[in-house]
Parts: structure tokens; C-alpha cells; sequence
């Protein structure tokens, strides 16, 4: 033992006049630019999907409804409120925010005699720390769940414009897998589904493989699952939480998937009728499209005698007539409807209502009659020379139905929307198997990103070849002797008037001749109501030329119901949502018919 | 000078379970109840001594008082879930199980790590070193009343943890590495910041060592005392600078290089005397090779890059059947996690191997009889170990 | 790590090994020759170290795994060797003898998962916990949240609502959900 070591001990002293390295004021220490303070939450940009809930390993969070936030269009009005007696600063909730709205503040000094205090929905519940800047936020993109669709198969554009196969490959069970494996299951997409379908459910069911058990579940909300798997217009995936940083959940393909999956001889084991009594009501349903098939199948299956009358040669409707094959193929509907039939729906084809059998013979032979007729009368531009013009409604009918349509070299088609889009790629296709090339024009009033058409059928129908004029207003379809030459446009300057209704203005300075052997007019249809005769069109209710219906889908006439595009529209899903609804205020009916029978 | 020869001869052999059977009802032996509240415990653990006079007899390592069932916990929870409990189970260099569980994580489910966060990886691990090597010195001086050095090499570690803060956005418990990468970059500034706190470490570890390694009070309760034979060392799991202080170099960052230690370049440290004082000084010496890695890998690591690779959907992860075990060199010793998995969402098992479930039970119970009561802290202090690792 | 193997293969049962990784590999034995097996591998093969003895509970199978993770720090391999036991009336055989620190983990195992290792020193002392009276707790069947919230209150007050829920109750509460 050294002296050294005796006296090292002792050079502490030389810190006895070091100032104390305490934190004086403890309170008024700012936590680092990422502290893991209490939480912020940006009330306008959060939806309420409850990842953050999901997520927490400490069951600290609880969605509830606070002032101010209103359940609407991707939003559920919830919001998160977090008990900080279980919350552990781990802003795992943070990382899986679907929005990044949820983030967290640097304050962690706040201090309150009330256990209480320390339970609320941060952002409505005003804290000092709200606007703070500093604090944690995700430094990345979202990680947790994925942010990117997985890929699909899809024709190109030079292979498909010859022919009229179906585009879009769909998902493999194996990507379909892959895609469903993003969806959190927050459901605000079932509330955006006119038919309200088990969209998380499904997906939960794709993601596990279970196929079948996926196709059962579909079957419960919509028996067009095959049909709205491949055309459907997907507005859920317009409220989906997965937009807001990446890639929607593409809900529309794994609908598919899970149908595609499925052998078709599989269905009828699968969708069976249920074992009810049968109640020996009829109704009959005037058109086979998705409203009145859907309320045929929901009637049948509820142990009644269902009977549809067809005018045309083949059931589906607008499926079958407007919509081309190339996206929704006729053996996929053939299957659909047969589906249905199983049920014991009766489907009579090339029964016109007006012509081969009387609405009143209808009435009187059944215990209930349904409207569905559709809309399958184009409506008219009435510029000079419309009269030469076709109507895109009647021509895709042609098309479908085998009959010869004059294809000229140059096509022009007025309008901007879905049935616009069909007839241009259709006519696309016709002018390729003829001539080789591609001579279509499409002009519409509004300016390309307002269109009403999907955003993939416009751009698919610019890959095709397709030339698309927005903002275009028809003057004229020019003709010379009989033949069509073109169609005459302006610019579109406005079109609405300062009180919102429809009045377009236009630069006249700004004229174009779109030259065309065929002028086709796409801007919307009417109904042909011509069956329903005098009598019953004067004791009718009627709501600016639409039947009055109820919240149900009842006219003004007891026995007698409205549903689908006649009524509502715009496509096949609000028609089957309409199906259902119609399908039980007619089964409410009849119940209380039977119970004063007895 | 003092010196301490009991004469083990006196008092009953234990039976062949290992237990001791004493009459306390002769006034001859005293039992003691060493902690849990004890400035000379490491964390909430106690001993349970038999003391005749003031030689130990025989002591028993009671430990439970934190007991939360981490590893039953984590199997309800799914595997992103269990992330933020893991760092618990370590207060003092909790970073060890968020890469453990996070590298374990990644191997059964295939998920490749960006480079850059395997980097940033590292330098929180050394901090998490130095943190505890703060810890231990600290607490080694305090269980021998050198409380001057504990209270330097707290508030040493304080602005550490302000560089943990920066970076992790937390003080403790950092819930930082995430399976898949880690969740930050450095923040801006950072490397110039952590210079500053290494120099103040370093400027009062060479004070600290005045006191310490050229004391002779220190000296006096250190050298020659709870020395360990190194032929125990396998029989009793022992590793870490447990064993490197009786001369085996045992390090996992050497031997079986993780993370990109095999890119960084230091030297494991030994002594031979495998008494307190060699353990104190092999984690000094250890301490200060940490604050060279550091600055190391501030240096060499890359300047951008991503830290965070995509992973499955978390909220329903789900992993395929598999079993794996994932270890890193602790500032205690080998520290692992062993995860099992059954296809579902949930971890079937997880079992943390912390050095000190050996080091302060087995091998503390073997070491203890014979010494003197006043040893018995620095003793216990000098194997740095941290109850919750044993019972987890 | 596939010689070791090898060497072992003519004398043990083995089960068919995973290889982990290059330093990592696990292997199912036999129980009545889990301890020749051990005191090989200590004694001719290097693996030194006992790295950790733990359990896994396959209820749906009615077995425990005991898992003896050892390893050789020259080579640089662990192997982990399972050990499949009844899970009714579990009981495995004690290794405190090879490694003195084994009576912990078997100590362990026998508060928390009721497997029994008789010969092992102390082994049925409380370990972590005092007084259980309940099932060892780290069996599968042994409920933690059920356990929690009998011995625990829950706040009062804390109400949550899921989203799909709360928008059809508010935005289509008429609608025929699932009809028919």
C-alpha cells in the first residue's frame, strides 16, 4: 500500500467549489424536439378508424363521440380519448395512425390532483400543449400496415383493343392474399357501401384464405358479387383509411378474388336457400336487372313465389346491355343469374309488360308487383341535327345483342360519364377488328377531372386510343344530305349558373368540328314508362318525372314497388341495395296480409 | 492489515439438497434480512443471510418483489405489442431486449433490417453500456461508502440520458428499435452533443479512479475478496466481465460477432485476480473502450439511409412456427432472448436469458458462505446484477 | 455443427435437426437420454456453457418442451436440444450435477410450469412466487387477463364504440343489414 493510494482519495476536494449540476427548475425543462409527451390530435384530418385502439398493447385507448365530429363519408365521428393511467409513451398508436393526425406533444410535466384529468380525447379536449410543434411524430412513411396495392395482371392496351376479353386479369389468390393483409378493419367503408357489405369481414376472410367462407359472407349482402366484383363503381374505396397515406385497399378486386376462387359449382352448395316454409304469395318483378333480381333472390329466399318478366331475350339488364364484355363477361352473369335461380326465381324472357302480358293482369294475378325497369331510353342532346344522332344506350344493346352496327372510320361521342366511356371503347374495339386503327372522339362539358366516368375507364380509354376533349359543348351534328360529317363544339366557359343550376356558357370563338361518320350521344337515359299505361301513370304520385317512392322503395300504389335506376340509381350496387330494401317492405306487406288471413 | 479467515470447521455441513439446517434457537446463528431495501442491493432483491458473528453462513437469494410476468404477458399480446413491454424488463439498459426481441422477431419472420439501422442499433446498445457501467461503478463505490463517486457517475449518466432522450424521445425506457429497423435518424447536432457528454464522462472517471483504483480503502476492500475461481465459471453460466475479470475473454460482441461489430474495432479487456477489485476495474476499463465505440461509430457509420424497412400489416402479423435465440454481450454478460413461435399472432413463448439469473443466484449462493457481513454488499454490487432479469 | 451431429446420430436418438442459422441449430432427443447426450457434449464437444433450460407449453398437444440451450464459445454454435415430456405428471430429469446453476432454472420450472425435477437441490422452494395456490401461471391454461380481473378492478367509466357500429347505428340504422 502506497502513500499514493492514502492520499489520491482526497483530489475530490477539488470539486468542493463545482456549481451543483441540479436541474433548478425541473418544471420548466423542455422535453427533446421527439419527446414522448401527451398526445395532439388533429380533429379535422383524424377519421375515427380506431387503429390507434387496436394497436395499444395497454387498452389505454376508447373511440368516442365527441362534439362537433359527425359520422359522414369516411369519417365515423369517433375519436380516440386515452387514459393516461395505462398509456405507455410507446406511440405505437402514433406509427399505426392511419391519417397521421395522432402525434404527440413534448409536454410531460403537467401535473393534476385529479386522477380523472388524465383521461381525455386529446385535440377536443383543449390542452396548452396542443399547438405545440415540438414533440414525437413519425419521422417516416407509414410502416406498420402497408401502403402500396399489390400488383395485378391487366392486358395491355394493344392487346385489348382488338377483341372484346376481359382487361383486368384479377388478383391471384396469392396477391389477393397480399393486398388483403393492408386492410386494418376499420369498416368505414361499410357505411359508404350502398348495400352496407361486410367489406372488413370479407377481406379478414380473403387474408385467411378461407375463400369459400369469403363467398358466403358476400352472398349475405349481395347475390352480384361477381358482377360487383369486376364493375362495381367502388365508392367504398373512395372513404377507405388506407388513402390518406398510400394506396386505397383495392375492395373491388379481392371481391373479385374471392369469387373468381370459388369453382362455380361450389355456389350452390355454398349459397343455399334457407329451410323456410313456403308462404304461397307471388310477386311479380317487371325487369331482370340488379334491383329486381336482388329482390327476387331476398323474396325467394324468404319462402315466396317470385316471377320475372324480362322484355328483352336475356336477364341482367344494364349488365348484360350497357356494360361491354370486355368488363364484365357474359359467362360471369350467365353463372350469377343461375345463382339466383337456384333459389327458385322464375326468370321470363321476351315478356315486355305493356305488350305481352298487361300491368293490371299482373296486379290482379299477384299479391305484390316491382318496378325495375331501368333506364334504357337515351337521352338527347336536341342540337340541330341530333335527330341523326345515336343513342349510346341503344347501340351497346346492339353490340351485346349480336346485331350489326354501322362502325365508321371516325366515331364521336358527347358525353364525359361511365356509358360514354363503354361506347367509345366499344366502338374503339369494332373500328380496330375492321379497319385497324382506332378513330374515336369523346367531348364533354366538364373539364377532365370533374368527369363522372372511374378514373381508370378514362384512362384506359386514352390507352386505347381514344381521344378525349373536355370542356367541349355540342352545337351541332353536321350532315351532309343524310349522311353524319362530324359534330360542331365550344368551349365549355361555364356550366352551372351563378345559382348552382345547369346553364352552360360558352366561348364562341373557340369552335371545333370534330369530323365523324357517327355521332353518339352518352349523356344520360330516362325510363320508358310507357307500360304502366294511362290510368296507372295518372294515379301515380310522381317526383320531377321519377315515381314517388317511400324511404322503402313503395309507390304511392299499395301493391305496387319501385326500385333501381328507374328510382335512384346510378349503378349496380345502389340497385341491389335498393333490391334489399324493396325485398322487405314487400316481405312486411305480405306478412301482414297473411296475418289477417288467419 | 486487516484480514478475514473464518474456519469453516464450526458449523454444520449442508445436507445433500443443498440446504443448511442451523438452530437458531441456540442464539448462536442470527438470520439477516440483507435488502430488499438495502442502499447495497442492486434493485429490489434481497438476501437472506445466516450470520454467526460477523461471518456469513449461508445466504439465499430472495427475489419476486418486481414480478409482473413479462414473458407470460407477451404471450397476449401480439408481436408489435410486445415491443414496448420488453425495454421493462431491464430498467437500467433496457435496449437490450428491444434488440434481442426485435432481431428475434426479424429472423422468424424473414424481415431484412436497412444497414443504417443495424448501425443505429450499435450506438444505442454502447450507450445503454455506458449508462449501466455508470451504474455499476457507482454503485460498487456506494456499497463501499464511497458515495462521492455514485453521485458523479449519476449525474454522468443524467446527460447521457439526455442524449437518449434526443435521439429516442425517451429518458428510459426508449421503445426506440423496433422489429423492422429503428424509428429515427440521429437528430441534428447529435454527434457534436454526445462529444461533449464522453468528455465529461471521462474527465470523472479519471477522478473517479483517484478514488477508486489508486485508493487504498478501496483497494483494501477489493483486492483479494469474493474472488471467483475461474473453474467455476462454466459450471456456473458465469460470462461477462464476471468471467473476463478472471481471465477469460469472453465477450458475445468478439465471439460471435451481432449488429456491425465485426465492422468496429476494440479490445476485450481481462484481468486475472477475478476478486472485486478485477471486476470493478474490467468494467472500467470496458467503460472507457464503450466511450471509444462510440465515437467510432458515430464515425464510420453511414451519413443517410433508410431506418425502417415496411413491415406486414402489424395488426395482424402473424408468424410462422419456429423457434430461434438471439444474444448480445450486455454490460452484465450474455443477454438473450429465446423465441418461440406457432404460426399464430401471438408469441407462444419468450424467454429472456439475463446474465444475472446466474450471477445473483447460483453463483451468489456459492460465493457468499464464509464471508464477512460487511462484504457481502460490495460482493453482491461487484456481479452487477438487475432482479428483473430473474424474474422477469 | 453437422459432424457433431453426425458423431451423435449412430448412438442417440435424434430427431430431425433445424438449422437456424450457420451458429445455431435445434434438435429434439430422447428424455431418458437427454443427460448422456449433455455430459458428451460438455465433456468431448466443447459445448460448455449452458446458455439457459426453459420450457415451452404445447397444451394443444399435451406435451412440455424442455429446451437446454448449450453452447461451445470456441466454435462459436449453440445447440438447442428439446425434450418432449406428457404434460400430465411432467417430469424431467435434473442436470445440477453438470451445471450447478441448472437447479435455478429447475426451480423455476417447477413454480411456473408445475414440472417436476426430483434430485434437484431445493427445487421445490418458492421461487418468485408466495402463497400460489392457483396453476403454475406460465401453463397455456392458466388465464392472466381472467386472473387480473378477478383480483383487480377495472376503471369505472370507460366506454368504447366501434366504428362500423357507430356510423350504421347513426348513418343507416333502417337499412336491411344481411337480409335475407
Amino acid at each position: 500500500m502506497s502513500l499514493r493510494d492514502v492520499l489520491s482519495p482526497f483530489t475530490a476536494w477539488k470539486h468542493v467549489i463545482d456549481d451543483p449540476v441540479t436541474i433548478k427548475d425541473p418544471f420548466n425543462r423542455p422535453g427533446a424536439d421527439r419527446y414522448r409527451g401527451f398526445h395532439q390530435n388533429d380533429m379535422d384530418k383524424c377519421i375515427g378508424c380506431g387503429s390507434c385502439e387496436e394497436i395499444c398493447q395497454n387498452a389505454a385507448i376508447d373511440m368516442v363521440p365527441v362534439e362537433g365530429q359527425h359520422a359522414g363519408p369516411g369519417d365515423s365521428g369517433l375519436r380516440p380519448m386515452i387514459d393516461y393511467g395505462r398509456c405507455c409513451w410507446c406511440a405505437l398508436c402514433v406509427d399505426v395512425c392511419m391519417t397521421g393526425s395522432l402525434t404527440m406533444s413534448n409536454e410531460y410535466t403537467w401535473v393534476d390532483s385529479d386522477p380523472d384529468a388524465f383521461r381525455f380525447v386529446p385535440g377536443a379536449d383543449g390542452k396548452s400543449w396542443d399547438l405545440d410543434v415540438k414533440g414525437y411524430q413519425r419521422e417516416d412513411v407509414r410502416r406498420l400496415t402497408g401502403t402500396t396495392r399489390a400488383p395485378m395482371g391487366e392486358m395491355p392496351a394493344e392487346e385489348r383493343i382488338g377483341n372484346f376479353c376481359e382487361i383486368v386479369d384479377g388478383f391471384t389468390p396469392e396477391q389477393a392474399v397480399i393486398e388483403a393483409d393492408r386492410c386494418v378493419e376499420c369498416g368505414l367503408c361499410v357505411a359508404t357501401c350502398p348495400a352496407h357489405m361486410d367489406i372488413p369481414d370479407y377481406i379478414a376472410k380473403v387474408r385467411d384464405g378461407d375463400f369459400e367462407g369469403g363467398l358466403r359472407l358476400l352472398y349475405e349482402t349481395n347475390p352480384f358479387s361477381q358482377a360487383c366484383g369486376r364493375i362495381c363503381t367502388h365508392k367504398c374505396e373512395t372513404t377507405c383509411a388506407a388513402m390518406h397515406e398510400g394506396d386505397t385497399i383495392a375492395i373491388r378486386w379481392l371481391k373479385r378474388a374471392i369469387t373468381d376462387s370459388v369453382p362455380r359449382e361450389r355456389y350452390f352448395d355454398l349459397i343455399r336457400k334457407p329451410d323456410v316454409p313456403e308462404t304461397g304469395q307471388k310477386i311479380a318483378i317487371i325487369g331482370a336487372g340488379p334491383a329486381g333480381l336482388t329482390t327476387a333472390y331476398d323474396l325467394a329466399r324468404a319462402g315466396h313465389k317470385v316471377v320475372v318478366f324480362e322484355a328483352l331475350d336475356k336477364p341482367g339488364g344494364m349488365m348484360r346491355y350497357g356494360i361491354p364484355e370486355y368488363r364484365l363477361p357474359y359467362d360471369v352473369l350467365d353463372h350469377e343469374i343461375s345463382v339466383i335461380e337456384a333459389m327458385g326465381v322464375e326468370i321470363r324472357c321476351n315478356m315486355r309488360v305493356g305488350k305481352e302480358i298487361s300491368i293490371d293482369q299482373l296486379k290482379t294475378a299477384y299479391d305484390a308487383v316491382v318496378l325495375s325497369i331501368g333506364l334504357h331510353q337515351g337521352r338527347s342532346t336536341r342540337v340541330p341535327g341530333s335527330e341523326k344522332a345515336e343513342a349510346a344506350i341503344d347501340l351497346l344493346r346492339r353490340i351485346t345483342a349480336g346485331e350489326e352496327v354501322p362502325v365508321p372510320e371516325q366515331v364521336a361521342v358527347i358525353g364525359g360519364g361511365n356509358v360514354a366511356m363503354d361506347i367509345a371503347r366499344s366502338m374503339a374495339r369494332l373500328q380496330k377488328i375492321i379497319y385497324g386503327t382506332v378513330g374515336v372522339t369523346v367531348t364533354a362539358l366538364e373539364e377532365l377531372d370533374r368527369f363522372l366516368a372511374d378514373r381508370e375507364e378514362i384512362e384506359e380509354a386514352q390507352e386505347e386510343g381514344c381521344v378525349i376533349y373536355p370542356a367541349r359543348g355540342p352545337q351541332e351534328i353536321t350532315v351532309a344530305g343524310d349522311t353524319v360529317t362530324g359534330l360542331r363544339t365550344w368551349k365549355v366557359k361555364a356550366i352551372f349558373d351563378e345559382e348552382g343550376r345547369f346553364a352552360p356558357k360558352y366561348d364562341e370563338t373557340d369552335e371545333m368540328i370534330h369530323p365523324a361518320g357517327m355521332v353518339v350521344e352518352a349523356i344520360g337515359q330516362m325510363s320508358d314508362i310507357s307500360l304502366l299505361g294511362a290510368d296507372l301513370t295518372e294515379q301515380l304520385e310522381w317526383n320531377r318525372g321519377r315515381i314517388m317512392i317511400d324511404s322503402e322503395g313503395q309507390t304511392s300504389e299499395p301493391w305496387l314497388w319501385a326500385a333501381g335506376d328507374v328510382t335512384s340509381g346510378p349503378d349496380v350496387i345502389h340497385a341491389v341495395a335498393d333490391g334489399h330494401r324493396v325485398a322487405r317492405s314487400v316481405g312486411k306487406m305480405l306478412a301482414a296480409k297473411r296475418e289477417k288471413l288467419q | 492489515m486487516f484480514s478475514f479467515k473464518p474456519d469453516r470447521s464450526q458449523y454444520p455441513a449442508p445436507g445433500p439438497d443443498g440446504k443448511l439446517e442451523v438452530d437458531l434457537e441456540t442464539g448462536k446463528y442470527l438470520k439477516l434480512w440483507h435488502g430488499p431495501n438495502h442502499p447495497g442491493i442492486t434493485g429490489n432483491m434481497s438476501v437472506e443471510l445466516t450470520v454467526c458473528g460477523d461471518e456469513v453462513v449461508e445466504g439465499k437469494t430472495h427475489v419476486g418483489y418486481l414480478h409482473r410476468g413479462f414473458e407470460k404477458l407477451m404471450e397476449r399480446r401480439t408481436f408489435i405489442q410486445v415491443f414496448p413491454i420488453v425495454c421493462r424488463v431491464c430498467v437500467p439498459e433496457p435496449d437490450f431486449n428491444e434488440y434481442c426481441y426485435a432481431a428475434a422477431v426479424e429472423e422468424l419472420a424473414g424481415i431484412e433490417v436497412p444497414e443504417m439501422a443495424s448501425w443505429i442499433r450499435t450506438l444505442i446498445l454502447e450507450m445503454g453500456r455506458f449508462n449501466s457501467y455508470m451504474m455499476a461503478m457507482g454503485g460498487i463505490s456506494g456499497a463501499l461508502g464511497l458515495g462521492v463517486v455514485g453521485q458523479w457517475m449519476t449525474y454522468v449518466r443524467d446527460i447521457m440520458l439526455d442524449r437518449f432522450e434526443e435521439l429516442t424521445g425517451a429518458r428510459i425506457y426508449h421503445m426506440f428499435i423496433l422489429p423492422g429497423g429503428v424509428r429515427a435518424h440521429l437528430p441534428e447536432g447529435f454527434e457534436a452533443r454526445m462529444e461533449e457528454v464522453l468528455q465529461t464522462a471521462e474527465r470523472y472517471l479519471a477522478d473517479a479512479e483517484n478514488l477508486m483504483f489508486k485508493s487504498s480503502v478501496f483497494k483494501t476492500r477489493t483486492q483479494g475478496v469474493g474472488v471467483i475461481d475461474p473453474a467455476l465459471f462454466e459450471r456456473f453460466g458465469v460470462t461477462g466481465p464476471n468471467a473476463r475479470a478472471g481471465g477469460v475473454a469472453k465477450d458475445v460482441r468478439k465471439d460471435s460477432p451481432y449488429l456491425v461489430y465485426d465492422q468496429l474495432e476494440f479490445t476485450v479487456h481481462t484481468e486475472e485476480a477475478s476478486d472485486i477489485y478485477a471486476r470493478t476495474l474490467v468494467r472500467y476499463k470496458d467503460l472507457l473502450e464503450t466511450i471509444q465505440l462510440i465515437r467510432q461509430i458515430l464515425r464510420k457509420m453511414p451519413k443517410e439511409g433508410e431506418v425502417m424497412t415496411n413491415l406486414p400489416n402489424v395488426l395482424h402479423w402473424k408468424i410462422p412456427r419456429g423457434e430461434t435465440y438471439i444474444k448480445g454481450e450486455s454490460s452484465r454478460g450474455e443477454y438473450g432472448y429465446y423465441l418461440v413461435t406457432d404460426g399464430t399472432g401471438y408469441p407462444r413463448r419468450v424467454n429472456v436469458r439475463g446474465p444475472s439469473y446466474t450471477h445473483a443466484m447460483a453463483l451468489l449462493e456459492h460465493l457468499i458462505p464464509g464471508t464477512n457481513i460487511s462484504d457481502v454488499a460490495a460482493l453482491m454490487v461487484s456481479l452487477h446484477t438487475y432482479p428483473p432479469e430473474i424474474e422477469r | 455443427m453437422r459432424e457433431i451431429l453426425y458423431r451423435l446420430k449412430d448412438r442417440y436418438h435424434l430427431g430431425t435437426p433445424t438449422f437456424q442459422r450457420t451458429d445455431l441449430c435445434f434438435v429434439t432427443v430422447r428424455r431418458d437420454e437427454i443427460r448422456a447426450i449433455l455430459t458428451e457434449l460438455r465433456d468431448m464437444e466443447g459445448f460448455t456453457h449452458l446458455t439457459f433450460l426453459t420450457a415451452v407449453d404445447w397444451i394443444e398437444e399435451q406435451l412440455f418442451q424442455l429446451t437446454y440451450m448449450v453452447n461451445n464459445r470456441e466454435a462459436n454454435l449453440s445447440l438447442g436440444l428439446r425434450v418432449l415430456l406428457d404434460r400430465e405428471d411432467a417430469t424431467g430429469d435434473t442436470i445440477h450435477d453438470l451445471w450447478p446453476t441448472a437447479a435455478t432454472y429447475q426451480r423455476e420450472l417447477r413454480e411456473m410450469f408445475g414440472i417436476k425435477f426430483p434430485g434437484s437441490p431445493r427445487v421445490d422452494e418458492e421461487f418468485i412466487l408466495e402463497g400460489w395456490t392457483d396453476l403454475p401461471p406460465y401453463r397455456r391454461d392458466f388465464d392472466t387477463l381472467a386472473y387480473s380481473q378477478q383480483t383487480y378492478n377495472d376503471r369505472p367509466g370507460r366506454v368504447t364504440h366501434d366504428p362500423k357500429t357507430h356510423m350504421q347505428k347513426t348513418l343507416y340504422p333502417s337499412y336491411p343489414k344481411g337480409a335475407k
